[in-house]
């Protein structure tokens, strides 16, 4: 296949396509990744998302975005949703979808929350809830590329049960190539819990990130006040602007 | 892009698959002069507001509407008032 996409010279209208389900995970109780098959993809790059309209049998319409959580490297795009209580959208895709379902998808979109391992220096990953969907793209290329570079993912959930990906981050950690991912719980956690305790905040930024003289590349996605504040919290500890790299998935999740 | 109105932004970024339906390059990629404070920065910086119809981005520095897209059944309104000039780069190989 040739894999030209958004970085073809002669761009590349975006189209509507049908995808089809092909695949289903539950991540967490909340959770459920998708995997999906389509008729028509270029390839992607870690941190772009795509486009999803579902059209009701009245022919009303709703459309969300959702990142891609897969590597290019991989065969399939996966998609990570988070169930939004009364959402419109997220508890089909996260709870009644079935093998076969097929709705409506454009993508991949957007070239400025992305990082491809052609990319130097350390690399710092935050994330709040599902928000870890677009920097596990990164965290699975980063892998598959064999990158050696520092990084670290910080990343925020609710509860215990409720870290997405916990299984696979654990494998990644454990490959000892530079990545080190540090967790903290904002609501409960096990007895014994030896990772974060509190939302995401100035000291943990501080301790957990590196200095700005190292010039890291920051990431940011989750809930908009979770990238609101670790945002303003980077500028303040001195990183320049144009590296950080924001992602807001709206008021949702953890 | 969230088709339905939010009381919190989305960064430009969010954007990217609706202005595509107008735009034969990623205009997100783009940098953008805002007309209110002259400050350059990159279309996905900016502050998106979605409404069913189409997209407000606002400058994230000093809140001028640079980019108002209005999705009407019968075709679109683009109103760039607020954006005084785009550079854009051809795409990477
Ligand atoms: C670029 C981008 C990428 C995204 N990627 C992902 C992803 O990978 N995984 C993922 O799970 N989500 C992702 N999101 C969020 C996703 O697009 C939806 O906003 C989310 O799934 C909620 O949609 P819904 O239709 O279920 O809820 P809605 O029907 O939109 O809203 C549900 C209820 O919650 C309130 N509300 C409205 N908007 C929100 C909101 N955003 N959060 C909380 N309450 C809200 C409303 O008042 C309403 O009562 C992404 C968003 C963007 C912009
Ligand atoms: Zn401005």
């Amino acid at each position: 296949m040739i894999r030209n996409g958004s970085d073809s010279a002669v761009p590349r209208r975006l189209q509507w396509q049908t995808a089809e389900v092909s695949g289903l995970i539950d991540e967490t109780p909340r959770v459920r990744s998708l995997v999906l098959t389509l008729p028509d993809w270029p390839g992607h790059k870690p941190g772009q998302h795509v486009d999803i309209r579902l059209t009701g049998e009245d022919g009303y319409r709703a459309q969300r975005s959702y990142s891609i959580a897969s590597a290019p490297e991989s065969e399939n795009v996966m998609l990570t949703v988070e169930r939004i209580e009364d959402g419109e959208v997220s508890p089909y895709l996260s709870i009644d979808v079935r093998k076969g379902d097929k709705f409506e998808l454009r993508g991949p979109i957007g070239g400025h929350f992305v990082w491809t391992s052609a990319l130097q220096g350390p690399l710092f990953l935050i994330a709040g809830g599902s928000g870890v969907a677009p920097l596990m793209a990164m965290l699975r290329h980063r892998a598959a590329a064999k990158n050696k570079a520092p990084a670290t993912l910080l990343y925020s959930s609710r509860a215990f049960e409720d870290i997405i990906y916990r299984t696979e981050l654990e494998r990644l950690a454990a490959m000892g190539d530079g990545l080190k991912i540090v967790h903290t719980l904002t609501r409960q956690q096990p007895a014994g819990w030896a990772g974060g305790a509190r939302r995401i905040d100035r000291a943990m930024l501080e301790s957990e990130g590196f200095p700005p003289a190292a010039r890291p590349r920051i990431f940011i996605c989750g809930p908009t006040r979770l990238v609101e504040s670790a945002s303003q919290i980077m500028l303040d500890l001195g990183h320049e602007a144009n590296l950080i790299k924001t992602e807001r998935f709206g008021p949702t999740g953890g | 892009m969230q088709p339905h109105t939010n009381d919190a932004p989305l960064d430009g970024n969010a954007a990217g698959g609706l202005l595509s339906e107008l735009f034969a390059f990623d205009v997100t990629t783009a940098s953008v002069i805002c007309e209110g404070c002259e400050t350059q920065g990159e279309v996905a910086q900016a502050r998106v507001y979605g409404g069913t119809m189409g997209a407000l981005l606002r400058c994230a520095h000093c809140d001028t509407v640079m980019i108002r897209l209005v999705h009407t059944p019968h075709g679109f309104w683009l109103d760039m008032r607020g954006a005084r000039s785009f550079f854009v780069k051809p795409p990477a190989e």
